[in-house]
């Protein structure tokens, strides 16, 4: 005997708007259909009526935890379109920013993570404050808080502040110490282990066949990234390892996130040691000739919740046709997968393990 | 393709060339780090693909995006229910023919 349960659109787990239709067996989750688009704008579509430079901020808002990330690969687009090379001073400006911006979003993602167990708002208020130092940060570099749009063709909008290294530097420390209390709170914790180790396995071969992205892929022992596999920006010339864990269960894809919290601040402390003096600043878009008719250009990016692939076919004026790939999409399409069998309540730790943001899957 | 190590969909999607519509598909050898773009031609006015899901489970909810935003069909798939959005099969909203001044209610919820 199976009952349907009926959970959301607007449901205090569902990380947006998501409707969920769960055949439930008592307590053990039998099927989910997620019904997505309630936040569907059709963004590929609008982009076709805007000039090139007036979209990223519809970029920004389709991933509103991480918006740096997705304005950089738009951007990175557009500049592979036109041909446009990076300045070397920009190339490391754009990589300390997207850095930041991949803790911000990681820390919030450990604070969803433990709301969505049932462990409310402690550890949400801890990571929070952690999270609104970095904003602040970015928000020096920027000038925005939230949504920044600081990416111009071949540079920034705005060059880092003199100060920013040093108050950088303080940031990653304090950071460095806290993320280590985070994961001394959390790994000591009975609940959070008994919710995580061995919930929600997705195994090597059902994670590439169902093609998950980032760290959903790493958590199950598949070693990509597109950082390193098709490195942009300066990423060659830093050191930092791709985090792969071979749990594929809730516990390594939390862990993933907390080696990449360590990856990234390893990475901006080595950026800041190297950055070049220079001009970053991008040109108007005025002195930008237009791409040729129907060039195709493909880009790829890692953003913090994976891997998100834009693909451009150019027109003088306006994108002709913009195609994204959105790493929660294909998560969430896994969802019933990784969620067969498991508890019921055990369906929104898995959820929040995914790090789902629901802009990013209706696009 | 999946006989030589690409295993790994990583997204389809379509482009309407105003007088042709063009499917694409990406594939992925993670472990050779290769990738790989398939483009096929489709019909404009009877555009159709075969199902790839039982090859790559990952196609699922593409192809249904593929169903409702080009009005492309898929066979040997039924679609379970709309995945975005309801339109009603006439001029699908990511073809150039779609009219942005239109009004396309058709007084479904």
């Amino acid at each position: 005997m199976s009952t349907r349960i009926n959970i959301g659109p607007v449901h205090p787990s569902t990380h947006g708007v998501l409707r969920l239709v769960v055949d439930v067996d008592g307590d053990t989750v039998k099927n989910v259909e997620p019904h997505i688009g309630f936040l569907h704008r059709g963004v590929e579509k609008l982009v076709e009526t805007r000039m090139y430079m007036q979209c990223p901020p519809y970029m920004e808002k389709l991933d509103y935890v991480a918006p740096l990330s997705y304005d950089e690969a738009y951007v990175a687009t557009v500049e592979a379109a036109l041909g446009i090379e990076v300045k070397e001073r920009a190339q490391y400006v754009r990589l300390i920013e997207l850095e930041l911006q991949r803790i911000a979003s990681h820390l919030f993602f450990l604070g969803a993570l433990c709301n969505d167990m049932g462990q409310m708002f402690t550890m949400f208020m801890w990571v929070f404050e952690d999270r609104d130092r970095v904003l602040e940060l970015l928000q020096e570099a920027t000038g925005q808080r939230m949504f920044y749009v600081n990416m111009r063709l071949g540079g920034v909008t705005m060059d880092l502040p003199p100060d920013f290294g040093e108050n950088c530097m303080k940031l990653l420390s304090h950071l460095e110490k806290r993320i280590g209390e985070y994961q001394r709170y959390l790994e000591k914790n009975p609940v959070f282990m008994e919710r995580t180790k061995g919930i929600g396995v997705l195994s090597a071969e059902d994670a590439k066949s169902l093609g998950v992205a980032g760290p959903v892929l790493r958590a199950s022992g598949i070693s990509y990234d597109v950082r390193k596999a098709k490195p942009y920006y300066v990423y060659e010339k830093l050191n930092f390892h791709v985090a792969v864990e071979h749990g594929c269960d809730n516990f390594a894809r939390y862990r993933i996130r907390i080696m990449e919290l360590r990856e990234s601040i390893r990475l901006i402390r080595d950026a800041l040691k190297k950055m070049p003096d220079g001009d970053a600043l991008g040109a108007s878009i005025k002195l930008i000739g237009p791409p040729a008719k129907n060039k195709i250009v493909t880009v790829s990016r890692e953003l913090p919740r994976g891997e998100c692939m834009m693909y451009m076919v150019s027109d003088p004026q306006r994108p002709y046709r913009l195609s994204i790939r959105s790493p929660c999409f294909v998560n969430l399409a896994a969802l019933n997968h990784i969620a067969k069998g498991e508890r019921l309540a055990d369906l929104f730790s898995i959820m929040g393990s995914l790090d789902l943001v629901m802009a990013c899957v209706d696009r | 393709m999946k006989g030589q190590g690409y295993d790994y969909l990583v997204k389809i999607t379509a482009v309407d060339y105003g007088k042709s519509l063009q499917a694409v598909y990406f594939l992925r050898n993670i472990a050779e780090n290769k990738d790989e773009t398939l483009e096929i031609d489709l019909e404009y006015n009877d555009a159709w693909l075969p199902t790839a899901m039982d090859i790559f489970p990952a196609a699922d909810w593409y192809e249904r995006e593929l169903m409702e935003m080009f009005g492309v069909a898929i066979k040997n798939r039924i679609a379970k229910r709309i995945l975005l959005e309801k339109w009603d099969g006439i001029d699908p909203p990511f073809r150039k023919s779609f009219e942005w001044d239109k009004d396309y209610r058709t007084g479904v919820e």
